[in-house]
């Protein structure tokens, strides 16, 4: 697949919507660490999403698409290590949200990381994802997302214990 | 404040090598899938340190109400969302309209409970990240 310069706005709301759900996530993850604490949350989280993950695939199974003509290539080993990362990301969070950084410090360096990682990832394909050229309207999308976030982040957020 | 500040970073790199691997399993199986690999492999992971260092299931855990257990099912959706997108659109256009939506629901969600906000920055920053994602759209 090669790099359009134009994303379809259907996937641009999906994302756009995606990141919706990850600020509920985050509140209702946060919900139940103020009664446990932060491992306890991320174990519970990862524990209902292995059951609702397995009552989801049984509810499409019967609308699964048909084979495809040629099979799928086998997933290499690493590529079932995601769950690894996302793991290490909370108590991470947990320890970094406590330190002088707090909530806001550690969102804004978060989303940096988060940034400097995709724009790797688009330069080389890293793991076996398509590589995609990058173009000074990408960089210009980075920098005004990122001083949006920082200002939300930084400014909007004063004033929060 | 220079170990904080590594962790940090590193957590959000890790956050788009989680992507990134779910991404490349969901090419193999399908989205869903791989989003439950992930919670699976990240379950098992999180209880063996649990069991390792202790507290895994804190006194007042049971005091939680149900809707706080809701978090887990939303994960699953919304690692499955970023595993379908990432090949379709790449890895930064993810991760920014991700930020995105995360940034400005973030902003509507602190409204709507009251919290403590300065409206002027936050105003800016949704116009600043529209303007962003508006770039993503723009014809060559």
């Amino acid at each position: 697949m090669s790099s359009t310069s134009r994303l379809n706005p259907l996937h641009l709301l999906i994302a756009f919507g995606t990141g919706g759900l990850l600020t509920l996530m985050v509140f209702f993850n946060g919900e139940l660490g103020r009664y446990g604490n932060a491992l306890f949350s991320s174990w519970a989280a990862h524990g209902t999403g292995t059951v609702a993950a397995l009552v989801f695939l049984a509810l499409l199974y019967r609308h699964r698409p048909a084979a495809a003509s040629e099979p799928k290539p086998r997933a290499p080993l690493w590529a079932y290590l995601g769950g690894i990362s996302g793991a290490a990301t909370v108590m991470l969070t947990s320890t970094t949200v406590n330190s002088p950084l707090a909530l806001a410090g550690t969102l804004a360096l978060g989303l940096a990381g988060q940034v400097v990682f995709s724009l790797a990832a688009d330069r080389w394909g890293l793991f076996g994802l398509p590589k995609r050229r990058l173009e000074w309207r990408d960089l210009a999308a980075v920098l005004l997302i990122l001083a949006g976030s920082a200002l939300i982040i930084l400014v909007g957020m004063g004033g929060r214990p | 404040m220079i170990v904080p500040i590594l962790y940090a970073v590193l957590a959000g790199l890790l956050v788009g090598l989680s992507r990134q691997l779910n991404g490349r399993l969901a090419l193999s199986s399908s989205p869903l899938i791989a989003s439950f690999w992930n919670h699976l492999v990240g379950f098992v992971a999180l209880t063996a340190l649990g069991l390792a260092i202790g507290g895994l299931i804190p006194a007042g855990a049971a005091d939680a109400p149900w809707h706080a257990y809701i978090g887990g099912p939303i994960g699953v959706i919304f690692v499955a969302s970023g595993s379908w997108l990432i090949p379709r659109i790449g890895a930064v256009n993810t991760a920014l309209l991700v930020i995105g939506g995360q940034m400005v629901s973030g902003v509507l969600l602190d409204l709507a409970r009251g919290a403590p906000s300065t409206l002027w920055a936050s105003a800016l920053g949704v116009v600043l990240i529209l303007g962003g994602m508006a770039l993503t759209q723009r014809r060559r």
